[in-house]
């Protein structure tokens, strides 16, 4: 009677044990943080033409090779802009009228201040596709 | 054929006086989307939309890639991506359209536009009517509005386990400021 009695003790604490392990490892997988690009090391480090024309050429062939990777890419400032108190990098390609646009984190906002047009820079960002250009996101300025 | 050249100049020349600028494009257009449900509300936001209007003919062409939708929690842009619009195989959604009642819009007597179109979601190509708020300041032409989608019509398939989780259908907002092309 006393070993029932303590079997099913025993089995109450390992379901609620059980039950919270499952709790804490669906909320971290839930709470999963976004890729910290600054932290990351790139996928694939290449110029800002290599990349530009892997698009331009074969989308479909760039696209499996690119997207949502962390591209560090080296190119020459063409524009600086902000949307949405955002800074947005474009780095161009000579002879192309298409480019490349970095979409810079928020902590990057200082830092794209000093930059100016024609600068040689080197962003890391991730890569979400094509349009008219080469789209970056949650870029950030790499040294 | 000098002076055929000349006068193809002069015409070129002529026309693009009558009709200075007529196609206005950004590439920084707002496209967010909602779904609310008791269980949770859900949001994504898409800062990277390409968008021209070329107010001769009222057509909009709008091009947006999948994977610059952001959601709030990682795990959800991963779902969406990866078992929702499965943006590796269709990495786009497009919209073309054109704006019926153009006159009324550009002579400033109607402010909302009355846009119908194509909408293709996941390779799926469906007919839409949106209306949108039409602004004009200075040389800005911007294009503001909502409409719903119905998840299903776009072969979206949601897992039974979390159907309650989101909405059948859900509410797309659109803000786009377009500036003349070059």
């Amino acid at each position: 009677m006393k070993g029932v009695k303590r079997s099913v003790y025993i089995s109450g604490i390992l379901i609620i044990v059980g039950v919270l392990i499952g709790l804490i490892a669906f909320m971290r997988l839930y709470n999963k943080p976004h890729t910290d690009v600054n932290a990351s090391d790139a996928d694939h480090t290449l110029a800002a033409k290599t990349l530009l024309e892997a698009f331009k050429t074969d989308e479909n062939n760039a696209n499996k090779l690119y997207l949502d990777k962390i591209i560090q890419v080296e190119g020459e400032i063409r524009d600086i802009s902000a949307a949405d108190g955002n800074s947005i990098i474009t780095l161009g390609v000579e002879g192309s009228e298409e480019s490349i646009i970095c979409n810079m984190y928020p902590t990057e906002n200082k830092k794209a201040l000093g930059l100016h047009k024609g600068q040689q820079i080197r962003i890391k960002g991730i890569c979400t596709g094509f349009l008219l250009d080469v789209i970056l996101v949650r870029a950030v300025i790499s040294d | 054929m000098q002076i055929r050249s000349i006068i193809i100049l002069i015409f070129i020349g002529w026309h693009s006086l009558l009709f200075p600028q007529e196609k206005y494009l950004t590439k920084q257009g707002n496209i967010s989307f909602y779904s609310h449900t008791p269980v949770e509300d859900i949001k994504a936001e898409n800062k990277q939309v390409l968008s021209i209007v070329d107010l001769s003919t009222g057509e909009i062409a709008i091009s947006i890639l999948m994977k610059s939708f952001v959601f709030e929690k990682a795990l959800m842009q991963e779902h969406f991506n990866e078992n929702y619009v499965e943006s590796d195989k269709f990495p786009k959604a497009t919209f073309t359209g054109k704006i019926q009642n153009l006159q009324e819009v550009m002579s400033g007597d109607n402010g909302v536009a009355e846009v119908d179109g194509k909408l293709t979601i996941h390779g799926i190509t469906k007919p839409v009517q949106i209306e949108a708020r039409t602004d004009t300041e200075n040389e800005k032409i911007s294009l503001t509005g909502k409409f719903m989608i119905t998840v299903a019509d776009y072969d979206i398939k949601i897992p039974a386990i979390v159907r309650n989780n989101i909405a059948r259908e859900v509410e797309v907002s659109f803000k786009l400021e377009h500036l003349p092309y070059r």
